[in-house]
């Protein structure tokens, strides 16, 4: 079992302890280190929506090398991170774009997509949802009917809290 | 939270430029970038909307390079846009939800912490006070002896023992019980506890307590189970309940009552928190009475008068048993004594409470003499043993119910966040189980969001069996069942399914977080006076506002909670345009607070805090009055303030010496008992002034610093249900959820069965606790597929 030191890592302004705090609420131990998989929820939770080849880039970037255990320290993600917000990459889209992506998928213009195509497509395409996901995502966007997803209703919703 | 993607397992390094990778997503996602970098172009925009208003994509193509787009590559492109907001999403309500728990986290070990600091700095005073040591010893021998003595007893007089308006013996109209205990005593019990129609006689109350501290003295320090000798197969191990009487019953119903095939040890912490730690822990003292071999204890940290005190478990005693409260506490005094400290499991799994320390010696922890620590945290004064052998052996005992693991050695001992106990790495964890030749230790201790957490290689796992602990939705229960062949079974459990079922996970957490915050805020308050000053040290050119590191240094040194204070900002803070924090502000927030029962909550912490402190403080003032007769000098007074500040560094010693001057009204720079008290009072007092002038729910506090009032304040308390010290969760619970993991060795490697879920209603385990059978226990065995059916044909069936 490998000792770590405590390696120092510096913070000279706003921006790093924004991402220290963010990381900070990963960090178990207090050690300045998390788990590989909580990796993506810290970059969302920084404002950046990255896909999950992104956050697999990141990690990969990150980890420290030849260690099997999938941790990645403050030292090594802080710069990395904070060079991704400075270049303004994996930014978040504006919430019409979303509608906009909602209407491509509703064909047929109805304003609503039924909970058994929804299902099937965000299962199988793209980066594929697990069922959970997909459960947790339905739980509030499927109306009384049970079979429909008025979109631009439950897009209202969700945008207080964006 | 981890998501599959087959190129992203396989070709890890490969960048979205890379056109390398042959998946069919990947590719997708090269051509989204390469639209949507064209989308922001304004006018593409409208005509891809253009576009996607009429349908026709077929037809429509423009002759612009990268523009042509078949409606399935749209489709993808819009799935995958919605994917990634969405996890963005959801990774936002995650982090408030861990950020969450470490608010309540923070505030519960501090909470210790004080707790700890005030005892240490009481033991010191004793040290240093060798005829004050031998005045408390006295005392200690005193109760020892009586209460000894009452074990043996019967319970001479009656009508001392009635309740309420109960006078007489013959309007009691609960049940009765009598030695010896039998199973359906148990049937009986639970059956009372779950209607609440009416409740148990003190009198039976204290035959358990009595019958069960009888058989604990004769048990050795360390329980031995096994889950291979005496037909004995499997052994249950349930960690902290914390009054939590539902989540107990739910293990009895699904894991069966006690048997020979069927152990159980319950890991400690039976008490404090939850509204019916009575219930609980009499529930499993006649248990381990009626299952003799069957039930092993371990105590706990909680298991201890004086975080009883503290952890609303002595309020408890005395809201439901006002009478006889003072002598049943002290028949609890003596269950905890003689509580083994820990249990091992075919001489192989080592379970006990908190945890390690570098020097945990199981030989030297099996032949301390246990019953002389009627607290842990306050060492038996015995001037003949030699210190260091003295403090030595308490160490031992401390370490092993208070400590907590964590992820790496620290270079040299670290203390425990708590105050007490130590942190122990995976090395320590390594060396503990070569030299005793164990494989695991089990404890609990620790909330685990999950119900339990496995560190340090798979050598130690954590087990917690309170469910909505902090919160309802802030974290599941567990046990784990231990077979032969060093299977492991663990079986998660939340309470109040429906309650929680109703609501999206966003909407849980919101709660979640809406209770941390006011807990918070409570704390603050406590603190104001403090804040105001460090916010002002800050604000040098006096502006009114900070920047928002300055803010959050202020929040920290104040609390000394570490918290991401930046994230918790918008909800404690105001920034203006220039992003400065209008400080002022904060002090204004924290008085307001959705909850009308603040006001409440004002009235019973003064008195708790009075109460919990009362009996500190006034065994420190017998210690200062040297000469015994109810006075000490203002230095003396000033001098014990001056000790008490090096533990309490929250505490504000220059107000609390200045109430204690004012107080002193006879001006004969001598304090009475009284004086003493009510200076600490006020000076608490002070610094809630301006939180207690609030919304219309205001109620007065007049507590005054006498007998009579200490009582008024316990019934007062009595008529109100939210406490705080005693944790939520207690709603009402119709239904839990449950899903159960199963861990099987076979050929030397370690298989995880998939999660099996399935939903019990309360209502049915009344009855069905008093059929279980030990028929039942072997179908989930050794056939899974059939028993679990079973169960959920149970449920249904109801």
């Amino acid at each position: 079992m490998e000792e770590y030191f405590d390696i120092p890592v510096n913070l000279n302004d706003d921006l790093d302890r924004k991402i220290a705090d963010a990381f900070s609420i990963f960090d178990h131990h207090g050690q300045k280190t998390v788990d590989v998989r909580e990796v993506g929820s810290i970059l969302r939770f920084l404002g950046l929506v990255p896909t999950e080849q992104e956050v697999s880039e990141t990690i990969a970037e990150t980890e420290f090398a030849g260690d099997s255990s999938g941790t990645v320290h403050l030292s090594k993600f802080l710069p990395y991170v904070k060079n991704l917000i400075i270049e303004r990459r994996m930014e978040p889209v504006a919430i019409e774009k979303l509608l906009e992506a909602f209407q491509v998928l509703d064909y047929e213009g109805k304003g609503f997509v039924t909970r058994d195509f929804m299902a099937k497509i965000m299962m199988e395409e793209g980066e594929p949802f697990s069922l959970e996901e997909l459960e947790e995502m339905f739980s509030c966007a499927v109306d009384s009917s049970n079979v429909r997803i008025p979109y631009e209703y439950y897009l209202n919703q969700l945008i207080i809290d964006i | 939270m981890l998501r599959s993607c087959i190129c992203i397992k396989k070709e890890r390094r490969d960048s979205q430029n890379s056109s390398t990778s042959s998946c069919r997503s990947s590719e997708i996602e090269r051509n989204a970038a390469a639209i949507s970098n064209l989308d922001d172009d304004r006018d593409n925009r409208s005509f891809m909307k253009f576009l996607s208003s009429t349908l026709c994509f077929r037809i429509v193509r423009t002759p612009r390079r990268g523009m042509s787009m078949t409606k399935v590559e749209r489709v993808i492109k819009a799935t995958l846009l919605i994917q990634r907001w969405y996890r963005r999403y959801m990774a936002r309500i995650e982090m408030k939800r861990r950020y969450t728990w470490t608010i309540f986290q923070n505030i519960e070990y501090s909470a210790e912490q004080d707790q700890v600091r005030l005892y240490n700095f009481f033991n010191d005073l004793l040290m240093h006070m060798p005829e004050a040591a031998k005045q408390v010893k006295d005392l200690d021998e005193v109760s020892t002896s009586s209460a000894e003595e009452s074990l043996d007893d019967d319970f001479v007089d009656e009508t001392d023992d009635s309740d309420d308006a109960m006078d007489d013996q013959k309007t009691y109209r609960g049940p009765h019980l009598n030695l010896p205990l039998e199973k359906q005593d148990l049937d009986m019990l639970i059956n009372l506890f779950r209607k609440r129609k009416y409740s148990l006689h003190a009198k039976y109350v204290a035959l358990i307590l009595r019958e069960a501290a009888k058989k604990l003295r004769r048990l050795d320090n360390i329980n031995r189970a096994s889950t291979e000798i005496k037909g004995s197969k499997t052994v249950t191990v349930v960690g902290d309940l914390h009054g939590k009487l539902d989540d107990l019953l739910v293990i009895l119903y699904k894991n069966g009552l006690p048997s020979h095939t069927n152990c159980y040890v319950f890991n400690g912490d039976f008490v404090d928190r939850g509204k019916k730690s009575l219930e609980v822990l009499l529930i499993l003292l006649s248990c381990f009475i009626i299952f003799p071999g069957c039930v092993m204890l371990n105590r706990g940290n909680h298991e201890d008068s004086v975080m009883n005190h503290r952890y609303g478990f002595t309020r408890e005693v005395h809201q439901k048993y006002r009478h006889n409260a003072d002598r049943l506490l002290k028949l609890i005094d003596q269950v905890y004594r003689h509580l083994p400290l820990g249990t091992l499991i075919n001489n192989k799994i080592f379970v006990v409470h908190g945890g390690i320390s570098e020097n945990t010696d199981l030989n030297l922890i099996a032949s301390v003499r246990r019953s002389k620590y009627i607290s842990i945290l306050r060492p038996p004064t015995q001037p003949n043993d030699d210190a260091s052998d003295f403090k030595t052996e308490w160490k031992q005992v401390i370490d092993i119910l208070w400590s907590d693991p964590i992820m790496n050695d620290p270079i040299c001992p670290t203390p425990n966040k708590r105050g007490a106990g130590e942190c122990f790495g995976p090395e320590t964890t390594n060396k503990f189980l070569q030299r005793h030749n164990l494989t695991t230790l089990v404890r609990s201790h620790e909330c685990k969001s999950d119900g339990y957490e496995i560190v340090h290689n798979g050598n130690v796992i954590t087990v917690f069996s309170a469910s909505n602990y902090y919160e309802i939705g802030s974290n599941k229960g567990a046990y784990i069942k231990f077979g032969a062949n060093s299977d492991r079974y663990f079986v998660q459990f939340t309470a109040a399914a429906s309650k929680t079922k109703k609501l999206t996970f966003r909407q849980q957490v919101d709660n979640v977080e809406k209770s941390a915050i006011r807990e918070l805020k409570e704390k603050l308050r406590e603190q104001k006076l403090n804040l105001q000053k460090q916010f002002k040290m800050r604000d040098v050119e006096n502006t009114g506002h900070l920047s928002l590191s300055q803010w959050s240094e202020a929040m920290e040194s104040v609390t000394n909670y570490k918290l991401p204070w930046r994230l918790l900002r918008e909800k404690l803070a105001v920034m203006n345009e220039n992003n400065e924090i209008l400080y002022e502000n904060t002090l204004q927030l924290i008085e307001i607070d959705d909850d009308i029962k603040i006001g409440a909550n004002d009235s019973n912490k003064i008195t708790d805090t009075m109460y919990t402190n009362r009996e500190n403080l006034e065994a420190i003032f017998r210690m200062m009055d040297l000469d015994s007769n109810g006075l000490i000098s203002i230095d003396e007074f000033k001098q014990a303030c001056e000790m008490l500040s090096a533990y309490l560094p929250n505490y504000d010693v220059d107000q609390m010496l200045e109430n204690c001057r004012m107080m002193d009204i006879n001006k004969d720079s001598l304090v009475d008992l009284n004086e003493f008290l009510e200076a600490f009072r006020l000076s608490q007092q002070s610094a809630n002034h301006t939180s207690v002038i609030r919304n219309s729910k205001l109620i007065e506090t007049t507590v005054k610093v006498d007998e009579n009032s200490i009582e008024n304040a316990k019934n007062n308390s009595a008529d109100n249900a939210h406490d705080e010290n005693i944790k939520g969760g207690d709603a009402q619970v119709d239904e839990y959820e449950i899903s159960e993991m199963k861990e099987v060795t076979s050929g030397g490697r370690m298989r995880k069965s998939p999660s099996i879920r399935s939903v019990v209603s309360v209502e049915s385990l009344g009855q069905t606790v008093g059929n279980n059978n030990e028929t039942k226990n072997d179908k989930l065995q050794n056939d899974d597929g059939v028993a679990i059916e079973d169960i959920i044909s149970k449920v249904d069936d109801k």
